[in-house]
């Protein structure tokens, strides 16, 4: 078939049988032409795993496992003291203050739950009720102790800016399996943005087309989706339509136009966007239920349930990886001071979500194939700042974070790694950041030492020198 | 001088740093040192012009390599390309903008054999020239202007780096010296002086040492440095040697261990360079020096007493008075603390406290406070306490004025309070804080406007090390890269893939050992610089070459070594290189060369290739290669073509509004600052990209769509992708909007009233050609107006290709 026809009858059947038609027929186009292919399109897991695609909540500012997560009944015991010397303690952390690293107690008493038994902090009502369904990995370290770094670290593999974020990387492996909506979906919060900006869901020195599209929590949700007030439908129909007569008379004049052609088909994919995306985020269609098990129905939940919930609304029509973010600026999990009443907080804002979204996710039977991950830049001290200032705050702990995964591959109610008693340092073996990386893509159908792509003369990886699948935690 | 090139002896050893950073699945094994070395480790030498049988085609070198390669494949070149299409090439290759009518008409009308030539010789001599290739320099030197991470501060004015380069291309600066600048700025000797002081100039190009990313919060000084020295290194060596030695900082693989020995020996010449503080600069452009003196003075009065000031000043008055009521009223009823302690202790005259006591506890608190110690804390507890309770007695007393305290606040408070969220607890409204914050915002920007323009620059500076500082540190491998775990002592010295051993470098100094610290950078520049170096002209002529044909000769542009791609030609990179160290370095006759020569020249149509089976990659170079324009020359030609760009050049850089989607995200709640700024002029929205503010945390989406982000790392070849948000962006964007309608109202004020000819001009004018008849009449007919006409022709695959 010559170039010209072929195009031709891409148009014809774009025209005459709508948008899948057209989708298809550009992937059967791509995967026979040489030249550069469509970078979205969908490509085969490197094996058989559940999951297809991915949730990632990630809360910033450095989430404290002990009032969490991590059940540590000597911080009760030693409330207040000094944090006694243990030979697994004496290592250097690199806190923002020296001692006396008086040791606070957990915010709020913990209780044992569900099947599994385990303990969940009372600031977790909600997610205790769904707790079965998590599998934990406690005593994860990350390769530094500051916010920015350990961001960086966290969402791309590397704590210095310039790589390609996890949403990137599972894009790059995967492509999207919808094509009127990004690939890769960052769900900003609403009060500000993430430290590292841009960069932590960028595309690094992958195509720029694997980059995180941010979502605003609001009603333009993409920039520049809107046509200005001044702009009819059908006026912009009738000047698409004059722009793809001009390319396509270009690109008959010329050969090897593969690039050309995929420019033509990015205008009516934009065009479709523009109505998809506000339907996307347009929440009438949802039941007063639905809306009711995110925490719509409360100003506190609303917000972040509001994300989560288009998180769903997402992944169910086959966007690859959605960031869902929580916390910026002064609204950060990271409670240097104040924590008792802070903490209480971030927990209550995102507690009913994050049920909801599992709970949704569950009976609408998506959690088979979608992973959720729970994450944050790191854990925290179990003593505190020593600020000056009457009510205690804890400091930065780059190796206690925990992170639990759930859905598609995960073994539910699983446990991996451990921390000592006062949560300072992991108990046995380290868990480095880059083991769960190695997990998520493993979960994903992605082997993390085929997923490379050469930059700057070697084969980077998600995982850099790789890490281990933490078998434990998958079913 | 010795000293420095007697490492280069090119040996038939090698072990090439690349080759050992491995990670990846496809690294090779480990290597083999009986091999010969590495293509790109020996000189390259100018190898006899091949024997060719179309002689006619050949116009000069370039084009008998080529030819050679294309007879042996049994492929003809391209024809030679239209002068219109020539044009429209060449000018966006030059100066990143399509030729105006008038420019291009004379051209056409032009018959001298020497028309083409004479047009690249204007064009390189073209300002904008400067700012088109100046920025492909900013590619590679990771240029932003904030240090990304948490806060993402600016880095003091590194303008002044920019417009540097961009002068440093339009000036033809020698490529030896221009790299030198930027390595070795003010780390020179003189070799009759022994106090002599460096050019202050000197210090604006090491911008190119100073622009990476770090992370301001961390307090490790350790760690900070650490991560400085092995970016610094990393970024070296790619973009001047094209060598890939960053995976060798930590890496401890089963490989050898020399290459990271290596890493660190070449850190060995920044170890007594110092980031730290600004240095004054005084402009040496005199019309800059105006420009500044002016700025500062007016900025300096209206920060002093302007109408915002005075507006602020006697605003956070009232809100003072406010704050002090309205903190009495809420302290009734509450029990006495420190922080009524601390208030009362700041009232003049004191009412309970003798001055010796006040004088004590100030003191008390101010170590606590700055030492954060125990120690101190508790010595503090033991005098608060009794002042809290002695306080309490003296609160209780009949007549007790308590809540005069309140009186002690000041406006730092009322600042703070305006800052805090609002919340049910706030003294002030919603509406107060607002009006305070755009206050006190619009005084901001004029403070760090006026900062801008004073001649305070980010540089780097050598450590002053002995007899007036302490000794340099020793440079020590880290184990994984890890600064706590350092282990052997190395001296500065050059990859031995390259001089064949691990001798140290000799260090050029002063001949009266004045300044122990100078010198290491220059003896690395000098060394890079030099005519044995077998990399530094080949990667540069490299880079040239990857702008004007698309790819380089060299596909993996900051990678020469065997992860990176051979050279499709490799006599010709050789030729070249050596051609261009000939001719003293000198870029723009680098640019003449390949400009002139007939490869160049083709078309991008070749029908001697059958399309799809001949060449998809074009590595034969036996046509043009067809690119989209990159993110800034898309938006510049736009603005361009309108006729609404401002050409003014240089100056600190400018900030293109925001979509207003994403506004709010131009402020951050932690540090408060404004991410994003108005400008001074709305003119300065349409100033060339170059000159937009390069905020790493927050890239212009129009720009960010189209592969331009703000850079972290040294980015040696743009992606070009093809996605519907850059669609998006041309379809409901600002830019796009507004520009077509000014390209609309010129091509209808140049036109007359006739449509037909509106429509011809305005092709013209964004396409360089006239419409077909059949486009006329099909454009004619569509009955759109002419504004939607231009949004589809600058929105076209015509306008956003060159070939």
């Amino acid at each position: 078939m010559s170039n010209r026809t072929r195009r031709q009858l891409l148009f014809d059947s774009y025209l005459g049988l709508g948008g899948i038609a057209l989708a298809d027929l550009l992937m059967a186009e791509q995967a026979r032409a040489a030249a550069p292919a469509d970078p979205l399109l969908p490509r085969p897991q490197h094996h058989a795993a559940k999951a297809k695609r991915c949730i990632f909540l990630f809360l910033e500012g450095g989430v404290s496992q002990m009032d969490t997560f991590e059940h540590k009944p000597e911080l009760t015991k030693y409330a207040g003291q000094q944090m006694p010397k243990a030979e697994r303690t004496t290592g250097e952390i690199a806190t923002f203050s020296a001692a006396p690293n008086r040791i606070i107690p957990p915010v709020s008493p913990f209780r044992q739950y569900g099947q599994s038994g385990r303990w969940v902090s009372g600031l977790l009502p909600e997610m205790a009720t769904v707790v079965d369904d998590l599998a934990f990995i406690h005593g994860v370290k990350v390769d530094n102790n500051n916010h920015g770094p350990a961001v960086y670290h966290t969402l791309t593999g590397n704590q210095f800016p310039g790589s390609a974020s996890i949403g990137a990387w599972v894009t790059y492996g995967l492509g999207s399996e919808n094509r009127d909506l990004p690939g890769f979906i960052v769900m900003g919060d609403r009060r500000g943005a993430t430290i590292g900006g841009a960069g932590v869901w960028g595309n690094g020195f992958l195509p720029a087309a694997y980059q995180g599209t941010l979502f605003r929590n609001g009603d333009t949700p993409i920039v520049d989706l809107h046509r200005s007030a001044s702009m009819s439908d059908t006026a912009q129909r009738r000047e698409l339509d004059l722009l793809r007569w001009m390319n396509e008379r270009h690109s008959a004049e010329r050969t090897n136009t593969s690039e050309l052609d995929a420019r033509i088909a990015s205008f009516e994919l934009a065009y479709r966007m523009q109505s998809k995306a506000p339907e996307l985020v347009d929440l009438q269609g949802e039941s007063e239920a639905t809306k009711k098990l995110y925490g719509l129905d409360d100003e506190v939940t609303e917000p972040f349930g509001r994300q989560c919930l288009l998180a769903r609304r997402m992944v169910e029509r086959g966007v690859r990886f959605v960031k869902v973010l929580h916390g910026a600026g002064g609204d950060r999990w990271d409670d240097h001071g104040n924590i008792g009443e802070r903490i209480p907080v971030h927990c209550r804002e995102v507690d009913k979500p994050v049920a909801g979204l599992l709970k949704d996710l569950k009976s609408r039977g998506m959690l088979e194939d979608t992973l959720v991950v729970w994450a944050s830049e790191m854990g925290r001290t179990p003593f505190d700042n020593n600020l000056t200032t009457d009510k205690p705050g804890r400091d930065h702990n780059q190796y206690g974070l925990v992170v639990w995964m759930a859905g598609g591959g995960v073994r539910a109610g699983a446990t991996f790694g451990a921390t000592d008693d006062f949560s300072v340092r992991s108990a046995g073996d380290e868990v480095p950041l880059r083991d769960v990386h190695a997990t998520l893509l493993q979960l994903m159908g992605l082997n993390q030492n085929r997923l490379t792509v050469l930059h700057a003369g070697r084969y980077k990886k998600l995982t850099d020198i790789g890490g281990r699948v933490i078998k434990e935690v998958m079913a | 001088m010795v000293s420095v090139t007697a490492g280069l002896r090119v040996a038939g050893l090698a072990l090439p740093l690349v080759l050992l950073c491995g990670g990846g699945v496809l690294a090779p094994a480990a290597p083999n040192l009986e091999s010969a070395a590495w293509w790109s480790f020996r000189k390259p030498v100018k190898a006899a012009l091949p024997a060719v049988k179309s002689g006619a085609w050949v116009r000069n070198p370039i084009d008998a390599f080529i030819l050679r390669k294309l007879e042996e494949s049994g492929v003809a070149p391209a024809p030679e390309a239209s002068k219109r299409t020539l044009a429209r090439r060449v000018y966006f290759d030059l100066v990143g903008m399509p030729p105006t009518v008038d420019e291009l008409n004379a051209f056409l009308a032009d018959s001298s054999p020497r028309a083409y030539e004479a047009l690249v010789d204007k064009l390189l001599d073209d300002p904008r020239y400067g700012e088109r290739w100046g920025r492909h320099w900013l590619d590679l030197a990771r240029y932003g202007e904030t240090s990304g991470l948490e806060g993402d501060g600016a880095i003091g004015n590194v303008w002044r780096y920019r417009d540097w380069v961009i002068d440093a291309f339009n000036a033809n600066m020698p490529y030896d010296r221009f790299v030198t600048l930027q390595l070795a700025g003010g780390d020179e000797h003189s070799k009759t002086r022994n106090n002599y002081q460096p050019d202050v100039q000197g210090y604006i190009p090491t911008g190119f040492l100073r622009v990476a990313p770090w992370d301001r919060s961390n307090l490790v000084a350790a760690e900070v440095r650490q991560n400085y020295l092995s970016e610094v290194t990393t970024a070296t060596s790619s973009v001047f040697l094209g060598l890939t030695v960053g995976c060798a900082r930590c890496h401890d693989h089963k490989y050898d261990p020399i290459p990271q020995r290596d890493f660190y020996r070449l850190q060995g010449f920044f170890n007594a360079t110092q980031p730290g503080g600004n240095m004054a600069v005084p402009f040496r452009d005199e019309a800059m020096a105006a420009r500044a003196k002016k700025e500062v003075e007016r900025y300096e009065a209206l920060l002093k007493d302007g109408e915002e000031k005075k507006s602020l000043d006697v605003y956070e008055q009232e809100l003072l008075k406010k704050l002090i009521a309205g903190r009495a009223v809420k302290s009734r009823g509450k029990p006495i603390t420190k922080t009524d302690l601390r208030l009362e202790v700041k009232l003049k005259p004191q009412r309970i406290f003798t001055g010796e006591e006040v004088r004590r506890y100030n003191d008390l608190l101010e170590d606590a406070n700055r030492t954060g110690d125990a120690e101190e804390q508790t010595k503090l507890d033991a005098v608060e306490q009794p002042m809290i309770e002695a306080l309490r007695a003296a609160y209780a007393r009949p007549g007790a004025d308590a809540e005069k305290r309140f009186e002690a606040l000041t406006v730092i408070e009322v600042r703070g309070e305006a800052a805090s969220k609002q919340s049910e607890k706030s003294i002030f409204t919603e509406a107060e804080k607002q009006r305070h914050a755009e206050l006190a915002g619009t005084l901001e920007v004029y403070q760090r406007r006026l900062s801008r323009w004073r001649t305070s620059v980010a540089a780097v500076t050598n450590v002053p090390g002995p007899p007036t500082g302490a000794a340099l540190a020793p440079v020590r491998v880290l184990v994984r890269g890890d600064y706590r775990q350092p282990a052997e002592t190395v001296e500065a010295g050059f990859p031995s893939a390259l001089t064949g051993h691990s001798e140290p470098a000799v260090i050029e100094s002063d001949r009266y050992r004045q300044y122990p610290t100078r010198g290491y950078r220059m003896t690395l520049a000098r060394w890079i610089t030099s005519r044995d170096n077998p990399l530094t002209a080949r990667v540069m002529v490299n880079r040239i070459w990857q702008h004007h044909f698309g790819h380089g000769i060299v596909r993996t542009p900051s990678d020469f070594g065997k992860n990176g791609e051979k050279p499709t030609h490799p006599e010709l990179l050789d030729w070249l290189a050596v051609e261009f160290m000939e001719s003293g370095w000198d870029i723009k006759a680098m640019h003449r060369l390949l400009l002139l020569s007939s490869a160049y020249r083709q078309s991008a149509e070749n029908t001697s290739l059958k399309a799809g089976d001949g060449d998809p990659d074009n590595r034969l170079l036996a046509r043009f290669q067809r690119r989209r324009l990159e993110a800034e020359a898309i938006r510049d030609g736009i603005l361009y073509v309108s006729g609404r760009l401002n050409r003014t050049m240089g100056g600190p850089s400018v900030f293109p509004p925001l979509p207003a989607d994403l506004a709010d995200f131009a402020r951050y709640g932690r540090t408060g600052g404004l991410m994003w700024e108005p400008n001074e002029r709305d003119e300065d929205a349409r100033r060339r990209s170059v000159y937009i503010f390069q905020r790493r945390s927050l890239p212009l989406p129009m720009m960010a769509a189209f592969d331009a982000i703000v850079f972290s790392e040294s980015c040696e070849r743009r992606s070009s992708t093809t996605t519907p948000l850059q669609a998006l962006s041309l379809m409901n964007g600002a830019v796009l909007r507004e520009e077509a309608a000014g390209l609309a109202r010129r091509a209808q004020a140049e036109a007359g009233a006739n449509r037909p000819d509106q429509i011809r001009r305005l092709m013209e004018i964004a396409l360089s050609r006239p419409p077909a008849r059949e486009e006329l009449d099909h454009l004619d007919a569509s009955g759109s107006s002419l504004e939607t006409l231009a949004r589809v022709i600058l929105s076209s695959n015509e306008f956003a290709y060159v070939e």
